[in-house]
């Protein structure tokens, strides 16, 4: 298995961690420039999310795609899979989006991304009180566990 | 060796002394009314600095909690009080009135004033501001705005530690760009 | 006689918890007090070093007040007149009571007879901290340096204290040192008591 990179973002849309460990497609190549990129990714996680709830079949009340949803509802997705890679996706009720790329032949990594949020980003990030909230960070520490944890998913 | 021991594990673990929390927020806000001089400023700057502190600390109670996403008002204040204080702050917290859109919350004991005594030209301060701002930054992350303020506070004679929350509204998750 | 007609007892007759009826604080919740304690301060402070000497100052009202808090409480009201007595109090009772354990060293400095250091490998405040380049050799360990000057010097052992990073082989991260340099009149004391 081979992870290819992940993204962070908060509830603004802000990206505020990007890791790559083997991206063959050069950026250039796609969306242009590194904050292009991420502002595509967090808008398809975004439509995605609205698409999903617009189609859900157990709901009751349909809503038009395109309404904000309202508190308390909606359903997120948690991974699809393409021809080429498998992106793993964990929505925390407070904003936080984590993304993970990774090859295909990989089952579902819920319980890795819980502790990717959980024991990563919530004790290296949030309790860094050299971090400002809100803004993309730069911490050591947090890219050391990263590569660590990540290297025992392969 | 009870099994309701504190679970102070070795190397620190997940709880700490309250002494050292109850001493360390005395300290500050001891140095806040020497920045700040009055009471006032220093009852918005301990509101501020909670509603920081409440913006991350969602992300660790979710976390450390594994709490799906809170439905609506009267839920999440049930949580606030059954796991959050706990979790926290290790003293539990009753709900005593709730509706929809308001509750009220006893706290059966207080860590943050643990040795604290108000002198008479300091009663403006409102020692627990911070506890407001925290659950007010808390609520927002997940799409509540919320007012909270403290009722009842036995540094000022009363009889109980008492929370007021008050929903203003729930905030629907917006697309940040612009379409271009 | 309370002024307030106040409910509960008025403070100083009220008890003071021992370690089985006080209840724990979640290490999270300290984390994020002192992150904000860090944070309020780097808005009042232009640099690195009055950074530090904030963050130094908030933990000396601390220690003040742990000092009367474990005196009363571990050692009967006795006080320490010696800096091996004092030394080996903070090193035990003082860092178990605040931090959950006993120090990991305390050793006698080489470079002058009046400096001492005490050691941990991995301490609270700052465990989840990864200081960002622009902020060069800040260490927020000065809290806890802050809290043993003021241990020392309500005991009557006036010192001056900062805290360092150390690299040390067979650790993953650098522990925080210490350094405590004793005032002239104390080592003067000391030797006095000690011949």
């Amino acid at each position: 298995m081979v992870c290819f990179n992940m993204y962070i973002f908060n509830r603004n849309g802000v990206c505020l961690h990007y890791s790559e460990w083997s991206r063959p497609k050069n950026v250039k190549d796609g969306a242009g420039t590194l904050v292009d990129d991420a502002k595509m990714m967090f808008g398809l996680l975004f439509s995605l999310k609205n698409v999903c709830t617009a189609i859900d079949p157990t709901r009751e009340v349909k809503r038009p795609l395109g309404a904000p949803t309202p508190h308390g509802e909606g359903c997120s997705f948690r991974s699809f899979t393409t021809d080429c890679y498998k992106l793993h996706y964990l929505d925390s009720p407070s904003g936080i989006k984590i993304v993970l790329n990774t090859s295909k032949d990989v089952g579902s990594l819920e319980k890795q991304m819980w502790v990717i949020y959980s024991s990563l980003y919530c004790e290296y990030i949030v309790k860094n009180p050299l971090y400002t909230v809100g803004e993309p960070f730069e911490c050591e520490q947090f890219v050391q566990k990263l590569n660590k944890f990540v290297a025992t998913l392969g | 060796m009870s099994s309701k021991a504190k679970g102070a594990s070795p190397g620190g673990g997940d709880r700490i002394n309250s002494e050292l929390f109850t001493l360390t927020y005395g300290a500050l806000v001891r140095h806040l009314l020497l920045d700040l001089e009055s009471p006032e400023e220093v009852n918005k700057q301990l509101d501020k600095m909670g509603q920081n502190i409440g913006i991350r600390l969602v992300d660790d109670f979710l976390a450390k909690t594994n709490t799906g996403r809170c439905r609506n008002f009267r839920e999440a204040a049930k949580t606030i009080a059954e796991t959050g204080f706990r979790m926290f702050l290790g003293c539990s917290a009753k709900v005593t009135q709730i509706d929809d859109k308001e509750c009220k919350m006893v706290l059966s004991e207080n860590p943050l004033t643990d040795f604290v005594e108000l002198p008479e030209k300091l009663q403006p301060l409102s020692y627990c501001s911070l506890l407001c701002g925290v659950i007010r930054g808390a609520l927002e992350q997940i799409s509540m705005k919320v007012e909270c303020e403290i009722s009842k506070d036995p540094l000022k004679g009363d009889e109980r530690f008492e929370l007021h929350m008050r929903l203003v509204e729930y905030v629907n998750e917006e697309y940040p760009f612009k379409d271009d | 006689m309370s002024q307030r007609g106040s409910v509960l007892p008025p403070l100083v007759d009220r008890h003071i918890l021992t370690s089985k009826t006080r209840n724990d604080v979640g290490v999270g919740a300290f984390a994020f007090l002192f992150s904000e304690i860090v944070q309020y301060s780097q808005t009042r402070v232009s640099n690195v070093s009055e950074l530090e000497r904030k963050l130094a100052d908030v933990g000396f009202d601390v220690g003040v007040r742990m000092l009367e808090l474990l005196v009363h409480r571990e050692k009967a009201g006795k006080r320490e007149n010696r800096i091996l007595g004092i030394l080996s109090f903070l090193h035990t009772n003082v860092w178990k009571n605040l931090f959950g354990k006993t120090a990991d060293s305390l050793e006698r400095g080489t470079s002058a007879d009046d400096e001492y250091m005490i050691s941990d490998h991995d301490l609270l405040v700052n465990r989840f901290i990864s200081v960002p380049r622009d902020m060069g050799h800040l260490n927020c360990g000065a809290f806890a340096a802050g809290i043993v000057e003021g241990v020392l010097k309500s005991s009557g052992f006036p010192a001056r204290v900062t805290a360092h990073s150390v690299t040390s082989e067979g650790l993953s991260r650098p522990k925080t040192t210490i350094l405590i340099k004793f005032s002239p009149e104390v080592i003067e004391r000391d030797e006095r008591l000690g011949s």
